[in-house]
């Protein structure tokens, strides 16, 4: 009954509520498609700069993140690889060997992270194979074969078909030296990883800098890893094996803090745009109910209870707050789907997104929380906003109220 | 007599008020000479094992040093260069000779606790520090003085201050490496003096990362001739690849 006369009322000033409605469904729509888009953009972030080296996630001796030396190793990483890919959601885990060595060519030397990878794992994990310039990434028959960084190249003047002299310390103390040919440049768009990595054949690596078996550290990718759901039984085989698991925030922690920070200010500007549309909706239902007094006494008048008139216009407050939130909502995930679909080309992004392997057009993710958190907020801020004209309403006596307005 | 009494009052006067910058000089004279010419076994443990080497180091002046190990097989004929502030490698396997690159300077020398600094670098305490006189004190029937020695300001220097321990004898004791932070980093302590040549010299010696209890290096030197004159051609890259006799 309340309800019926809560939305014949709400039609009684068809123009009023439509802009009412207009102006939250806006809001909401605007703040499920920003949600989305923010999800899809950071979404993007992460894993450009993720999949580039580190992984979404990776096995690390304990205390190798704080002090990493060849002294701390994964002795038997096969075990690790197997279980960890048996892991739903986990899709590659690529071992490592993480050397450090003094790379020459005639005159020319310069110190670099020597990384022994397994070339078909490894092209998984890291779009680093995916961004060979000048020649051709490393083969699982290769033997003394090297891939490096664009200006680590310029630095020792190597050109593939080049050779370059690595000279370093092995795990056992004694001279790691080796003569590797480089067979691939790449340019990953990360200047400190174009200057400092040399990757060579995993097998290699390990002889030659006595690691025979042994990885340093294993990383690891998965289409679901990004949402964390993998990580628990991950982590469960880290401790089984006593090595270390370090999610991505552990392995990127500058990327996680600036993210951290985007959602902090965003969700300022959500707040403010929440706080002002609650603010548009109440002052105008506000005015109604002062235009209203005088009707509201005559019911008051007839005998209806103060507080029933009050839930009443809760209740219209409240039907016009579920409509435009869903109007909104319907408006606001359509788009972020269509577009999720379709992709938001932006200038010059493209060519930047396609250098890491990336899709070039942005996507908005729409989650259960992207979609719903914006009208969520909105809907929350009208219910409690509506008790300034509830409390109004339920003082009101007929006599007074007639008499007024 | 009154000569005998004068020098007595010299020397009392230099040992009530020793000069820092003098004590360290003297004390570094005396472990590198005009030249010198030493036989040096070399240990590196580490918790899971433990090396040792053989090497035979040159050295000339205060800037120029070769180290070239002879033992074990593995490691034989490695060779390291330091002509001024430049350091060469030589690796046998490769037959070749590598410049350091500046930023691998700070790297663990074949595997040890002593950096490449360590070598290219040994005199900077001479120079890049400002010495201080922070105690004297009585020990084993020496003089022993601790001595502070601060960077100079821009100094090119890794360490936030150096604390050494010099007996009379003009042998360092011990001396501790601070970092930035001015922390104890790693201590070198000598565990043996004895008569090398034709001076005091500390025969044995332990370099200790602090902060890992089960790591260390020790250098024992077992043959030592100073103030020989060395052939010119030992310091040179030549030599260093193809080694004349």
């Amino acid at each position: 009954m309340l309800l019926a006369l809560a939305w014949r009322n709400l039609w009684r000033r068809p123009q009023r509520t439509l802009l009412s409605l207009l102006s939250m469904a806006i809001a909401a729509a605007l703040l499920v498609f920003m949600l989305s888009f923010q999800l899809g953009v950071y979404g993007v972030m992460k894993e450009s700069t993720l999949r580039i080296f580190d992984g979404y996630a990776q096995f690390q001796p304990d205390g190798y993140a704080a002090d990493p030396g060849l002294d701390r190793t994964i002795a038997h990483p096969e075990a690790l690889l197997e279980d960890a890919v048996r892991i739903h959601g986990v899709t590659t885990a690529a071992p490592r060997v993480n050397g450090f060595a003094i790379l020459a060519n005639g005159e020319r030397s310069y110190g670099a992270s020597v990384i022994g990878v397994d070339p078909v794992r490894e092209r998984q994990v890291s779009s680093i194979a995916a961004t060979i310039r000048d020649g051709r990434y490393l083969d699982p028959t290769d033997a003394d074969t090297a891939v490096l960084g664009a200006s680590l190249a310029r630095d020792l003047q190597v050109a593939v078909g080049g050779k370059v002299t690595l000279l370093g310390a092995a795990r056992d103390g004694s001279v790691a030296a080796d003569v590797l040919h480089v067979v691939g440049i790449y340019r990953s768009g990360i200047p400190d990883l174009d200057r400092s990595i040399l990757e060579m054949p995993l097998s290699r690596a390990q002889d030659t800098f006595a690691m025979s078996g042994r990885a340093s550290t294993i990383a690891l990718v998965g289409p679901s890893l990004g949402g964390d759901r993998a990580l628990p039984a991950l982590g469960a085989i880290a401790r089984g094996n006593r090595v270390s698991l370090l999610d991505w925030g552990a392995l990127e922690p500058g990327l996680r803090d600036a993210l951290t920070l985007k959602y902090v200010t965003t969700s300022l500007l959500y707040l403010t745009l929440v706080a002002v549309v609650a603010f548009i909706i109440l002052n105008t239902l506000l005015m109604s109910v002062l235009e209203r007094t005088r009707e509201f006494g005559m019911l008051l008048a007839v005998g209806m209870k103060p507080r029933l008139i009050g839930r009443m216009v809760w209740l219209e407050l409240l039907t016009l707050a579920l409509a435009g939130c869903t109007i909104g909502l319907a408006i606001g995930a359509g788009a972020a789907l269509w577009f999720q679909h379709h992709g938001i080309a932006y200038p010059g992004l493209g060519e930047l997104l396609e250098q890491f392997g990336l899709p070039p057009r942005l996507y908005p993710t729409l989650t259960p929380l992207s979609a719903l958190l914006g009208p969520g907020a909105i809907l929350l801020a009208i219910t409690l906003g509506g008790i300034v004209p509830y409390l109004r309403v339920a003082h009101l006596t007929a006599a007074s109220a007639m008499r007024g307005a | 007599m009154v000569v005998i009494a004068i020098a007595g009052a010299t020397r009392a006067f230099a040992i009530s008020a020793p000069d820092a910058d003098a004590i360290l000089q003297r004390a570094f004279d005396n472990y590198r000479a005009g030249s010198s010419t030493t036989s040096v076994g070399m240990t590196v443990h580490r918790q899971d094992w433990e090396r040792h080497f053989d090497l035979k180091a040159w050295t000339r002046g205060q800037d120029d040093a070769l180290v070239r190990f002879v033992a074990p097989a593995k490691d034989a004929g490695n060779a390291t260069l330091k002509l001024g502030r430049d350091t060469w490698v030589f690796n046998p396997k490769l037959n070749q000779v590598i410049k350091l690159p500046a930023s691998m300077m700070s790297q663990s020398w074949m595997g040890s606790d002593f950096s490449y600094n360590d070598l290219a670098k040994s005199n900077d305490i001479i120079t890049e520090y400002t010495h201080r006189l922070l105690a004297t004190e009585q020990a084993g029937g020496h003089t022993v003085w601790t001595i502070e020695a601060v960077p100079k300001p821009g100094a090119p220097v890794v360490w936030g201050k150096i604390v050494l321990k010099i007996r009379d004898d003009d042998v360092v004791a011990e001396e501790t490496f601070f970092d930035q932070d001015m922390k104890p980093a790693r201590r070198m302590q000598t565990d043996k003096i004895a008569t090398l040549g034709d001076r005091p010299y500390p025969v044995t010696m332990t370099m200790h990362p602090l902060d890992a209890p089960d790591q260390w290096t020790r250098v024992d030197t077992s043959d030592g001739h100073f103030n020989v004159k060395v052939p010119e051609y030992f310091f040179t890259l030549s030599n260093l690849q193809n080694p004349r006799p």
